[in-house]
């Protein structure tokens, strides 16, 4: 037997455990919802599919945990590696992070679309989080740039070497490594200000982009003492609580934001897998009336106080807990499955008003700066009605990308606005 | 390039309106300059697609469609697991356990078998009206087989057939109703009470029929009671707003 084929035979018998986030997901999974998450790429010239499909093809085997199907055992979902044919390339639609069913598609739960200059990336987020996906997009754009005949392409960064075997720290589920504070911070929930909107109907999914300048960003987040994301942050804040001043309302309720934080920041990891945890800044306005700057202000104190190694750790651990509870363990998946979309339906989700992520400055290797002109990312389709914002930048482009499936895009106009008014340049595109 | 008047945000030379405040984008150089579009901003009947030829558009404009479930080998496996069961029946039948047909049974229980799982598993597009007459027409077709081989017809069409009628009906109007009418936790409640009602006192009819007795009303009656109550109380429940938010806080789980 040949090294490759026994590689071949070692791979089909693997499968993997879901990691700590992921359990969650698929129990969300409705016919008209899945957690899926895009992310784009902005190239200088056309895309040409077939040469895409090509890159796709050899770049997915590298990463095991997305050419992978999900499977139900008796207590946990777990992933096997999908030898079937796909994922192909297909031409973009209107109406992106459509749900996505585990038995269609050939089981893949990756999608990959072309339109334009634009290359697409969907992805389940039970396969791995925003990281992980970018791992994927960007070696496989490299590899698409690299059979185009770009020379000079390094790999570095978030592209990998299609040619290596998988690490095995890129396959593990690095919660779990990092669980281990001795106590169990408990959660603090509340319920929070939900957006009142019109349904879209089944498959709609409106986005709205802003691309706005790093700088002039960054310059304006200067004078109010505070990074990109704490103004940004800000900023929702102060969308939504106009939002709110706007409806007719008995009692006003507390805003907050979910915010997924990487935890690859604080605890060293290289896994392409779920490795996120959530923290959720807001303000009351039960408490009183809050100018702009107030809330930048407590966004960028609530930040600095729980963004550090000590509390992230008590987070995941209590997270953990959950899991690693034997009499949990053994009860059968489908009243799992019940329990965890009953929590997240009556908890977790009335927790937060908006979602926003930002997946920061964006690095590429030296050699592929210049075949690329932006990147978009999508925290897809809202699990209630809200909108969920995604923020990326590469070079001096900033995109904040809004995600809704109500009709109304109140929160956007307030936010814009707001960026407007604070002397920013913004551009809007949209689907709408 | 064109601004938003309300926003200040700069729209995408594809835009028609602002995606914020759906306010149009109207350049004046289409219409021929400033004057000639106030006169005729009123009569405009649709919002100019700014400089007249076609503008690529920032995102496609066709919509895509959710991939679909491939059930064609579960489909597959459980039709060959029929086949196999009453073929199998039927060969034992003819070589082994001679005398009376009885495979007949199995092979109609298999073949209603197979018609009940058709929506499920071969041919998803079928409407489901016509699903349940389908379902209402092999019942009876086994029914009406397992008294020719018993050979006692009369209760097949005395009592058999117009049970399945019956059920068939009821079930087709749940389903409308379910399927046209308002639909919540408490209204689906409301048609299978009355549905169970009806249902129970077409039985005892049936039944009295059947047994060549007096039509009259007796265990049907109380399950038509209580589900008249119950009936009544879903109803009031219904149309009184803060008590059907009391008993959402009351029992929700």
């Amino acid at each position: 037997m040949t090294k490759k084929e026994n590689k071949v035979k070692t791979q089909r018998g693997d499968w993997y455990k879901l990691d700590l986030s992921a359990i969650v997901y698929p129990t969300l999974q409705r016919r008209d919802f899945s957690s899926v998450y895009r992310l784009s790429v902005v190239l200088k010239e056309e895309i040409k599919p077939e040469v895409l499909q090509q890159a796709l093809d050899m770049t997915l085997p590298r990463f095991p945990t997305y050419k992978a199907a999900i499977r139900k055992g008796l207590f946990w979902r777990y992933l096997e590696p999908n030898d079937r044919p796909g994922p192909f390339v297909q031409e973009d639609v209107r109406n992106p992070c459509q749900p996505m069913y585990f038995k269609a598609n050939n089981r893949y739960l990756v999608r990959v679309y072309y339109y334009g200059n634009r290359i697409s990336l969907e992805a389940h987020h039970s396969l791995g989080d925003g990281t992980g996906g970018m791992c994927v997009l960007l070696t496989m754009t490299a590899t698409y740039l690299r059979l185009l005949g770009a020379g000079g392409i390094q790999n570095g960064g978030f592209v990998l070497d299609i040619d290596s075997e998988p690490d095995e720290e890129e396959l593990e589920d690095a919660y779990m490594r990092y669980a281990n504070a001795k106590v169990c911070p408990p959660r603090l929930e509340e319920k929070t200000y939900r957006v009142r909107g019109t349904a879209e109907p089944f498959y709609t999914l409106n986005i709205i982009d802003g691309i706005m300048s790093v700088s002039e960003v960054m310059a304006v987040a200067k004078g109010y003492h505070a990074t990109i994301t704490e103004y940004l942050n800000a900023v929702l804040l102060y969308a939504l609580l106009t939002k709110q001043r706007e409806e007719p309302r008995v009692s006003l309720r507390p805003v907050k934001i979910a915010m997924p934080v990487n935890l690859r920041r604080f605890f060293p990891s290289i896994t392409l897998r779920n490795f996120i945890t959530m923290i959720y800044p807001g303000v009351d306005p039960r408490l009183g009336e809050y100018t702009f700057e107030e809330i930048v202000e407590h966004v960028h104190n609530y930040m600095r106080y729980h963004l550090n190694e000590k509390f992230l750790r008590g987070d995941i651990t209590t997270n953990a807990a959950t899991q690693r509870n034997p009499l949990i363990r053994v009860v059968p998946l489908f009243i799992k499955d019940y329990v965890v979309r009953l929590f997240y339906t009556r908890i977790q989700d009335r927790n937060s008003s908006a979602g926003l992520t930002n997946m920061g400055a964006l690095k590429v290797p030296e050699g592929m700066r210049d075949y690329i002109q932006r990147f978009d990312i999508y925290m897809g389709q809202p699990f209630s009605r809200r909108t969920n914002c995604a923020i990326i930048s590469f070079g001096d482009i900033l995109t904040v990308n809004f995600a809704s499936s109500i009709i109304e895009a109140d929160v956007e106009r307030h936010f814009f606005r707001k960026l407007v008014q604070d002397g920013i340049h913004v551009k809007i595109e949209s689907n709408r | 390039m064109s601004y938003c008047v309300n926003c200040g945000v700069e729209l995408d030379a594809s835009a028609r309106e602002c995606p914020l405040c759906n306010t149009p984008v109207l350049n004046p150089e289409d219409y021929g300059g400033y004057a000639a579009l106030a006169a005729k901003l009123s009569r405009i009947p649709r919002v100019s697609s700014g400089s007249g030829k076609e503008t690529e558009t920032p995102f496609p404009k066709e919509k895509g469609q959710v991939e679909t479930v491939n059930r064609k080998d579960l489909g597959i496996l459980l039709s060959m697991v029929v086949l196999a069961t009453a073929a199998t029946c039927g060969i034992l039948n003819a070589l082994v356990f001679r005398g009376v047909l009885w495979s007949l049974t199995v092979i109609g229980a298999c073949v209603v078998l197979w018609v009940i799982m058709i929506p499920a598993v071969i041919y998803k597009g079928q409407s489901i009206y016509v699903s349940l007459l389908y379902d209402g027409a092999a019942v009876s077709i086994y029914l009406y087989m397992l008294a020719y081989l018993t050979r006692s017809k009369g209760w097949v069409w005395g009592l058999g057939i117009p049970i399945t009628v019956l059920v068939t009906v009821s079930l087709e109007l749940i389903t409308l109703c379910i399927r046209k009418l308002p639909r919540s936790f408490l209204t689906v409640a409301l048609y299978l009470f009355t549905a169970t009602g009806l249902l129970c006192m077409g039985l005892e009819i049936l039944i009295d029929r059947y047994l060549e007795r007096d039509i009259a009303l007796s265990w049907s009656a109380v399950v038509l009671t209580v589900c008249a109550i119950l009936d009544i109380t879903v109803i009031t429940m219904l149309s009184r707003r803060h008590l059907r938010e009391e008993m959402r806080r009351r029992l929700h789980f």
